[in-house]
C-alpha cells in the first residue's frame, strides 16, 4: 500500500486494510424506479461506519424520500453498532470472509432500542477519545496525557484516523506514551528481513525501557452451539445478545518474553482452561487457520455435569488468524486499533465431551 | 528456544495471513472501485470545469453590457443635457431680441410723446397767459360784487328786525288765548267732578262707554250641548268665554261669532268662569269637584286646584292681583287659592252653602250669596264674618258687583233683585220681574257697565233689561227658546250676552 508512512510492515498492513463493500439502499426507502444500483466503497478496517456516509450519500441521493436522515447500516437482519471499527465488525459478522461484504443502508427509522444516537462525525470522534482515555487509563492508571492533550493534537490525532495516515499517527501518539511492552521479537524478525534497520532501532529506543503494564483488549466472542463443521454454515448473527463482549485488561509483565497470544485468551477466559492442557497442532477442517485445538477442556469435573463443552474454534485479529502461540507483545505492537485497544474476534464451538 | 522459534514463526506467519489478506481484500478490490469511481469523477469535474469556464465568461460578458450600459446611460443624459442648454441658450437669444426691438420701439415712441408733451405744453402755456388775464379781471369784477353784497346784508338786517317784533307781538296774543282756555278747562273739570263720579279717574276709563239698551239679537251660537252655565266677557274687548256642560271652555269672537279656542282638560261641567285681570288665564270651577287654571296662550291647563269635595259653583279672581282667587262648592266651604303655587291658602266653612260669590274692589273682602238668602261679607285675610244681611227670602243665586265696586246686585230663587251699597249693605233698588222666575240656583243675572240697566234671564226664556234708577223693565228680549242661565254685558258697553239650558248663546246689541 504505502512505504511513505512510518511503522513496521504489519503496522502498515493494518492501517492500510480496507473492506470492501457493496451497500444497498433498503426496499422500504427506494422512492425512484429502477431501484439505484448498489455503492461500491472500500471502508478502512480502522475506521468507523459513519465516516462513509458523506461519500455514500451521493448514490442514494436521488432515490431518497424527502425528510431528515438518520443513517444506520444493517447485516442480515442486525443493526450494526457504530462504534465498534469495521475490521471488527467484519471479522466478527462474517465467519468466512465475504468480499465484497454486502450491507445494507437505512435513512429512516434508526432503531434508537439497539444502538445508541449517532450524530455524525463529532460522535464517533468523541467515542473514539473516549475509548482512547479508557484505554490510557489502563494502561497508565490515569488519562492524564490524553486530557492534557492540545487542541492542535487532538485535532491532528482525529484527522490521522480519518485519513488513515499512520506516519502522522505516530508523530502524535508518540507524545502520548502509551507504550505498552518491549517487544524483541520484532527486532529479530526485523533484522532477519533487511528492510530497515533505521526503524528498528528507533522502535527499540523507544521500547528500551520495558514496563510491566496492562494491554486494553475488546473481546467479542461468538459461541455457535450447533454442531457444524464448517464455520461458513454459521448461523446469521441477527441479535447482539448473541455476542457475548469482554472489555478487559491482560496484565502481563515485558519480561516474560514466551507470553503468547494463547496464554492472553488464557487470562481472559479462564473458565475455558480449567485444566492446562499441552497445546498440540491439531488438523481441523479449516486448513491453517484453524490452529489451535490444544485449549480443549478435559476437565472431568465439569464434564460430569455438562454434556458440551466451549472449544475454541477460530481467533481473528485484524482479518487474520495468527497461531495461538505467536507472542502477545506482538500482537498488541502491531496489530491494535489507534485507540490502543486490541479487538480480538473468537468464535466459540460447544461440543460434546467424549 | 523452540518457544522463541515457534513465536518467531508464528509471527511470520501472521505477517504472511496479513499479506494474504491484503492481496484479498484491499489488493484486489480496490483498483476496481477507483476504476468505477473515476470516470465519473473526472467526467463530471471537467464539465464542472468547463461550466465555471463559461459561467466566468458570462459573467464578464454581462459586466462589460453592464458597463457600456452605464456609459451609454451617462452620455444619453449628457447629450439630453446639453440639448436643453442649447435651447434654453436659443430662446434666451430671442428674448432678448424681443426686448430690445421693444426698447426700439418704446424710444421712439417715447420721443413722439415728448414732442407731443412739448407742443401741448407751448399751447398750455399761452392758455394760462389768457387765464390768467381773465382771472384779473374776474377778481375786479369779485370786489365790487362783495361791496354790493355788503350793502344788501345792511338792508336784510334790517328787515329781519322788524319781522322780530311783529312776531313777538304775535306770541303774546297767543299766550293770552292760552291762559283763556285753560281757565275753561278747569272750569270743565271741575264741573265734572261735581258730577260725583270720577270717572276719568277709574281704570279703563279710557273704554267707558255709555251703556245701550240691546234691542235685537244680532248672533245666535249653538255653543254648547246640554247647556251653557256660564258665560263672561273678557274685560274690556268683545271676547266671550263660555262654559258648559259638555266639559269644555270655549273663546268667542262676539263680532263674527267664530270660535277663537276650545280649552279641554275639565273632567265635570263647567259651572262657573272667571278670567284673571291680566286676561292670562281662563278659570273653570266644575261639578267634578276640582278648579282648573288653563293658559290662554298655550290652551293648556297650568293648575288643577283640588281641595273641594263636592261640586264647586261659584269662582272669582281679584282685580288687584292675580294670585287670589276665590271658589265656593256644594261641600259648606269658601276656599282662597293661591294662584301662583297653586295650593288652598284659606278655607271658610259655613253651615249655609253658597250659591255665589265675588270679591270687593280692593280684593280684600268676599260677598258671598247662601242657599239660606243672606249676602254674607268675609275677611279674606282672616276667614272672620264681617257682617251679614238678609237678602231674600229664598237661595240666592247671582252677585255681581259693580264697575265701580259701590253697588252690588244680588239675584234670588224669590225671583228679586236687589241693588246693595258695599258700604253699608242698604238695600239701593229691587228690580221685580213680572212674574218672570229665576231659572235656577246658580242663574247669573249682570248689571251694565255705567250701572244703569241690570239684565237678566228668565225660566221662560225671556231676558230683562231693568233701568236701575226707575227700577222698572225698559226691554224684554225674546230669542231664547229655554230657561236663560247667565248674562253678561261687555265692559265696553255693548253687546249683552246670554246663554240658556239648551247649550246657545245670543249676541244682542
Amino acid at each position: 500500500m504505502s512505504d511513505k508512512g512510518g511503522g513496521t510492515e504489519a503496522q502498515r498492513y493494518a492501517w492500510g486494510g480496507a473492506v470492501p463493500l457493496q451497500i444497498h439502499l433498503d426496499d422500504s426507502e427506494v422512492t425512484t424506479l429502477p431501484p439505484p444500483p448498489p455503492a461500491l466503497i472500500l471502508a478502512p478496517r480502522l475506521g468507523y461506519l459513519p465516516l462513509l456516509v458523506s461519500q455514500i450519500k451521493p448514490f442514494f441521493s436521488s432515490s431518497l424520500p424527502p425528510g431528515a436522515d438518520t443513517v444506520w447500516f444493517e447485516y442480515k437482519g442486525l443493526p450494526l453498532k457504530w462504534y465498534i471499527p469495521t475490521g471488527a465488525l467484519f471479522d466478527l459478522l462474517c465467519a468466512e470472509p465475504e468480499r465484497p461484504w454486502n450491507l445494507t443502508i437505512h435513512f429512516r427509522g434508526y432503531p434508537g432500542n439497539i444502538l445508541t444516537p449517532c450524530e455524525g462525525e463529532d460522535s464517533v470522534k468523541w467515542s473514539f477519545i473516549n475509548a482512547l482515555k479508557e484505554a490510557a487509563y489502563i494502561i497508565n492508571g490515569n488519562c492524564k496525557n490524553i486530557m492534557n492533550m492540545s487542541q492542535s493534537d487532538q485535532a491532528e490525532l482525529w484527522r490521522s484516523v480519518l485519513n488513515g495516515q499512520l506516519e502522522a499517527y505516530v508523530r502524535v501518539s508518540s507524545k502520548l506514551k502509551l507504550d505498552i511492552v518491549g517487544d524483541e521479537f520484532s527486532l529479530k524478525l526485523n533484522s532477519s528481513t533487511p528492510k530497515s534497520d533505521q526503524t528498528v532501532n528507533t522502535d527499540l529506543d523507544a521500547t528500551g525501557t520495558t514496563r510491566t503494564g496492562k494491554v486494553p483488549v475488546r473481546l467479542y466472542i461468538r459461541t455457535i452451539d450447533e454442531d457444524i463443521d464448517d464455520i461458513e454454515d454459521a448461523p446469521i448473527v441477527d441479535s447482539w445478545e448473541k455476542i457475548s463482549y469482554i472489555n478487559r485488561a491482560v496484565e502481563f509483565h515485558g519480561e516474560e518474553k514466551c507470553f503468547s497470544l494463547h496464554d492472553a485468551i488464557k487470562y481472559l477466559l479462564p473458565e475455558m482452561f480449567t485444566e492446562e492442557v499441552a497445546p498440540t497442532v491439531g488438523s481441523s477442517d479449516t486448513g491453517e487457520a484453524q490452529v489451535e485445538e490444544g485449549e480443549q477442556i478435559s476437565g472431568a469435573d465439569s464434564s460430569t455435569e455438562k454434556v458440551l463443552r466451549p472449544e475454541i474454534k477460530l481467533v481473528r485479529i485484524q482479518g487474520i488468524e495468527p497461531r495461538l502461540e505467536i507472542p502477545f507483545s506482538w500482537v498488541v505492537n502491531n496489530l491494535m486499533n489507534p485507540e490502543h485497544y486490541l479487538h480480538i474476534s473468537i468464535y466459540l464451538k460447544l461440543v460434546p465431551i467424549s | 528456544m523452540s518457544r522463541e522459534d515457534a513465536a518467531i514463526a508464528a509471527i511470520k506467519h501472521a505477517l504472511k495471513a496479513l499479506k494474504k489478506r491484503h492481496l484479498l481484500e484491499e489488493g484486489a478490490h480496490s483498483p476496481a472501485i477507483i476504476a468505477l469511481s473515476r470516470p465519473i469523477v473526472s467526467q463530471g469535474s471537467e464539465w464542472k470545469e468547463k461550466a465555471e469556464n463559461l459561467e466566468v465568461e458570462l459573467q464578464q460578458c454581462y459586466k462589460a453590457q453592464s458597463r457600456l450600459t452605464e456609459q451609454l446611460v451617462v452620455e444619453v443624459t449628457d447629450s439630453r443635457a446639453s440639448k436643453a442648454l442649447v435651447q434654453e441658450k436659443d430662446s434666451l437669444i430671442s428674448d432678448l431680441q424681443n426686448e430690445l426691438t421693444q426698447a426700439r420701439d418704446e424710444c421712439s415712441r417715447l420721443a413722439t410723446l415728448l414732442e407731443e408733451k412739448t407742443k401741448a405744453l407751448e399751447l398750455l402755456m399761452s392758455e394760462h397767459q389768457e387765464l390768467k388775464e381773465q382771472f384779473e379781471a374776474t377778481t375786479l369784477r369779485a370786489d365790487n360784487a362783495e361791496a354790493e353784497n355788503k350793502m344788501l346784508i345792511d338792508r336784510w338786517m334790517l328787515e329781519k328786525m322788524k319781522d322780530a317784533e311783529r312776531m313777538n307781538e304775535a306770541n303774546a296774543i297767543y299766550k293770552e288765548m292760552v291762559d283763556r282756555q285753560k281757565e275753561t278747562s278747569i272750569e270743565l273739570l271741575a264741573r265734572q267732578q261735581v258730577d260725583g263720579v270720577v270717572r276719568q279717574c277709574e281704570e279703563g276709563a279710557e273704554y267707558y262707554a255709555e251703556s245701550t239698551v240691546p234691542t235685537t239679537c244680532r248672533q245666535r251660537i249653538p255653543a254648547h250641548e246640554g247647556g251653557c252655565a256660564s258665560i263672561l266677557f273678557e274685560h274690556n274687548s268683545g271676547k266671550l268665554v263660555s262654559g258648559g256642560q259638555d266639559k269644555t271652555v270655549k273663546m268667542w269672537d262676539t263680532n263674527t261669532a267664530s270660535l277663537t279656542r276650545t280649552l279641554h282638560g275639565c273632567l265635570g261641567s263647567v259651572l262657573d268662569l272667571c278670567i284673571t285681570h291680566d286676561k292670562k288665564s281662563v278659570i273653570a270651577a266644575s261639578s267634578s269637584n276640582n278648579l282648573y287654571v288653563w293658559d290662554v296662550s298655550s290652551g293648556r291647563v297650568r293648575h288643577t286646584l283640588t281641595g273641594h269635595v263636592d261640586k264647586v259653583c261659584a269662582v272669582d279672581v281679584s282685580k288687584v292681583s292675580n294670585r287670589n282667587v276665590v271658589s265656593a262648592a256644594y261641600d259648606r266651604t269658601i276656599k282662597v287659592w293661591d294662584l301662583q303655587r297653586g295650593y288652598c291658602v284659606n278655607t271658610i266653612l259655613f253651615h249655609s252653602n253658597c250659591n255665589a260669590l265675588c270679591l270687593s274692589m280692593d280684593g280684600q273682602t268676599i260677598c258671598s250669596g247662601h242657599v239660606d238668602g243672606n249676602l254674607r261679607l268675609w275677611n279674606i285675610q282672616t276667614g272672620k264674618l264681617i257682617s251679614e244681611v238678609a237678602a231674600h227670602s229664598f237661595a240666592v243665586t247671582s252677585l255681581s258687583l259693580s264697575r265701580n265696586g259701590n253697588v252690588i246686585l244680588s239675584s234670588g230663587r224669590d225671583n228679586l233683585h236687589n241693588l246693595f251699597d258695599m258700604r253699608t249693605l242698604e238695600i239701593c233698588a229691587t228690580l221685580r220681574g213680572n212674574g218672570s222666575r229665576v231659572a235656577s240656583n246658580w242663574s247669573r243675572s249682570c248689571m251694565s257697565p255705567d250701572d244703569d240697566y241690570v239684565a237678566a234671564g228668565s225660566a221662560e226664556g225671556s231676558v230683562n233689561i231693568w233701568s236701575v234708577k226707575s227700577a222698572k223693565i225698559v226691554s224684554t228680549l225674546t230669542e231664547h227658546t229655554s230657561p236663560v242661565l247667565c248674562c253678561s254685558w261687555s265692559n265696553l258697553g255693548k253687546p249683552l250676552a246670554t246663554s240658556d239650558k239648551n247649550g246657545n248663546i245670543c249676541i244682542w246689541s
